[in-house]
């Protein structure tokens, strides 16, 4: 029993010293982000390899959470009358919520985990010291681009995953569940605030993006250099994400909501 | 006290006194030695002794706790990143695994340097970088990926890229680990070669004994921590103090001795008997 | 580097994508009301209960959404609700005698403020009051007034 709290007490103290150590990494980061600005073709490349090869992923998880949603909340307003307003009711709760934290959590999973174990082979195969060596700066080189990439993909790919939940919403609850076409995208129009929900939203997810990047490659920069701490360094990257994103979440939501 | 270091010109790079420690080991104690222009120097030694360390120290990756490292009769110190780089430039290092960027082709990989410190034309660029695989012997294979390369083959391609800027200094780690006969005779035709027609100096740290001999103009042969030994292999061959013999002839007992370190065998024996 | 134009196809048709979803989503919910160019106007009505009336309700006129509550505040020297609301601009000749009143959308849907035009010549202007207004209805009283009329009383 003892020990199982010692153990408990010890990661603890390894979460506090990776946090803090994480503090300091994205700092030294920032002011290497304007001078990274000037080779677009790096942070491109980064673009597409964290951000279009992860379209598929959140295209269906978008469509299929959007049709969930769909049933779901069909079969709670019901019971109150209320089914026109199904379509204000996903979207909004797309928008605000699910749009920007699944899809990160989807990215932390898939290009997250990439990340941090590309970078961690990387460093296990004596590429990022080779690079030093050269006199080339590894971390403007090949963690500043990746940073940037993933900071640009996750809104994006937030309102990509939100927009294919509407319409998945739409598909269910018009076209099977019987609500009015009309009725659902003008409720949506009425209900759904542009500045209000849609900008929380991307702020959130520029947050997430944000936060999810530096967390990948982070891990990957610091991994152990042999095949253990390269996937270590992966599985890390999924669950200080995933539990980062979830606490960021609760707390941007509760400055955000609207005064009741 | 401040202590003052006088380079003699004749060599490239001198370790003088060094102390350093890693936790609570100390892995130098007062190293000194000197690497004279022109010249392939060797450093041996049994695994362990902080030869790579070594390497490390030279290039400023790691910083002596006592002592100096002198690199072309200045400091290398990491007084800033930019001055460090700067110093990093004339040096070429070839490591262990060839360390190519895993998703560049080799053309890319040896181009690398130059396209991120100089402004060169397309063209000349081309130029070099081709001359260069040529002299490791691996034009054709300009197109490939690192992965499709043998050891072998992405070692030489790391040599051409380390070779690409021109530095004074090239520092080969080990290149002679997990090579076949002939990979190695192309190894050691290379860095010899290289060394003789680009007027350049050459670390390679090994230990490899027979390599050593054909290539090497002076070795060291260092253990504990200090040199034990120096001279030209010839020289080194004919030493008569025990740890040199040890490891010169492959001796498995010695100085570095067979068993690792604990109780009496009885002594275990019986204590684990009774747990 | 030079991204090869696999890539950049790619990215591109990335950003594409995820731009036109920002903009679906926008123009699916941007109410056109509220990116009327002419601005808009404040006006504030006390009330004696507001229901649950949040910021952000509509507030319409015959029916059509011109405007929206801002603020909601507690006036303590008259125990009545302050409603602050921001009107477009277009809609500058509501009569002085205008009432307020607080309706609910559908049965059990959210309340906003129903204006009601009056008779006077002279127009409301930014900042005024306006005076006459009724309180939301609540539900329960409305159910309590109806149960205590016994099948009796006709």
């Amino acid at each position: 029993m003892s020990r199982a709290l010692r153990e408990c007490w010890l990661s603890f103290g390894q979460f506090a010293a990776t946090f803090g150590g994480f503090q300091l990494f994205s700092l030294r980061l920032l002011p290497y982000v304007p001078k990274s600005l000037l080779r677009p073709g790096l942070i491109s490349e980064q673009i597409y390899s964290l951000g279009a090869l992860s379209l598929v992923l959140i295209m269906f998880g978008g469509l299929f959470v959007g049709l969930v949603l769909a049933l779901q909340s069909y079969n709670t307003l019901v019971e109150f009358g209320s089914t026109d307003s199904l379509g204000a009711f996903a979207s909004e709760a797309l928008v605000r919520e699910l749009g920007p934290v699944v899809a990160a959590l989807l990215f932390a999973g898939r290009a997250g985990s990439a990340v941090a174990s590309e970078v961690g082979l990387m460093r296990a195969t004596d590429q990022i010291a080779a690079l030093e060596l050269m006199a080339v700066d590894p971390i403007q080189r090949i963690v500043v681009p990746r940073f940037i990439g993933g900071a640009v993909s996750v809104p994006l790919l937030a309102a990509i995953f939100s927009a294919m939940g509407v319409l998945g919403a739409y598909l269910v609850g018009v076209h099977l569940l019987g609500v009015d076409a009309g009725a659902f995208w003008s409720q949506i129009q009425d209900r759904v605030d542009a500045y209000e929900d849609v900008g929380v939203g991307l702020m959130k997810s520029f947050v997430f993006g944000v936060s999810a990047s530096l967390m990948g490659v982070f891990e990957g920069f610091y991994a152990a250099p042999t095949a253990e701490g390269v996937s270590r360094a992966a599985t890390r990257t999924v669950v200080i994400t995933s539990v980062w994103i979830l606490l960021l979440d609760f707390i941007i939501t509760g400055m955000t909501l609207p005064e009741v | 006290m401040i202590k003052v270091y006088a380079a003699s010109p004749e060599n490239l790079v001198e370790i003088r006194d060094v102390h350093y420690q890693r936790g609570d080991r100390s892995v130098f104690r007062g190293l000194s030695l000197d690497i004279p222009r022109g010249s392939v120097t060797a450093i041996m030694g049994p695994s362990g002794t902080g030869k790579t360390t070594l390497l490390n120290l030279v290039t400023g990756q790691l910083n002596p706790d006592d002592g100096v490292v002198l690199f072309d009769g200045r400091v290398v110190c990491p007084c800033s990143r930019r001055r460090l780089y700067e110093v990093r430039r004339k040096m070429g290092v070839l490591f262990q695994s060839g360390a190519l960027l895993s998703n560049l082709s080799v053309f890319e990989n040896v181009a690398f340097p130059l396209r991120e410190h100089t402004r060169l034309p397309e063209e000349l660029v081309r130029q070099i970088v081709l001359m260069k695989l040529h002299s490791v012997g691996l034009r054709g294979a300009w197109q490939h990926m690192p992965a499709q390369l043998s050891g072998g083959m992405a070692r030489r391609v790391a040599l051409a890229r380390a070779l690409v800027m021109d530095p004074e200094l090239i520092i080969y780690d080990e290149p002679f680990t997990g090579l076949d006969p002939i990979s190695m005779g192309v190894i050691v035709r290379l860095i010899r070669h290289t060394n003789d027609a680009l007027g350049i100096t050459s670390i390679v740290v090994t230990h490899d004994v027979a390599e050593t001999h054909e290539l090497a103009d002076l070795s060291y042969l260092l253990s504990d921590g200090k040199v034990v030994a120096r001279g030209s292999p010839q020289e080194l061959q004919r030493d008569q103090n025990d740890t040199v013999r040890q490891f010169m002839q492959g001796l498995a007992d010695g100085p570095v001795p067979f068993h690792f370190p604990g109780p009496e065998y009885t002594e275990q024996l019986q204590a684990m008997a009774q747990a | 580097m030079r991204p090869d134009s696999a890539t950049s196809i790619g990215v591109g048709m990335f950003i594409l994508l995820g731009l036109g979803s920002v903009l679906f989503l926008v123009t699916q919910t941007l109410s056109m009301n509220r990116i009327s160019a002419s601005g808009t106007y404040a006006l504030q009505a006390r009330f004696d209960h507001i229901g649950n009336l949040k910021v952000r309700a509509p507030v319409s006129l015959a029916g059509v959404t011109i405007g929206r509550v801002t603020k909601i505040t507690v006036d303590a020297s008259q125990y009545r609700a302050v409603v602050e609301m921001r009107i477009d601009s277009k809609f500058d000749n509501l009569p002085v005698d205008t009432d307020a009143s607080i309706a609910t959308t559908g049965l059990l849907g959210g309340k906003y403020v129903e204006l009601n035009p009056g008779m006077e010549e002279i127009a409301l202007q930014d900042q005024d009051e306006i005076e006459l207004t009724q309180s939301a209805v609540r539900l329960e009283n409305l159910i309590g007034k109806y149960m205590l009329k016994s099948p009796g009383d006709k």
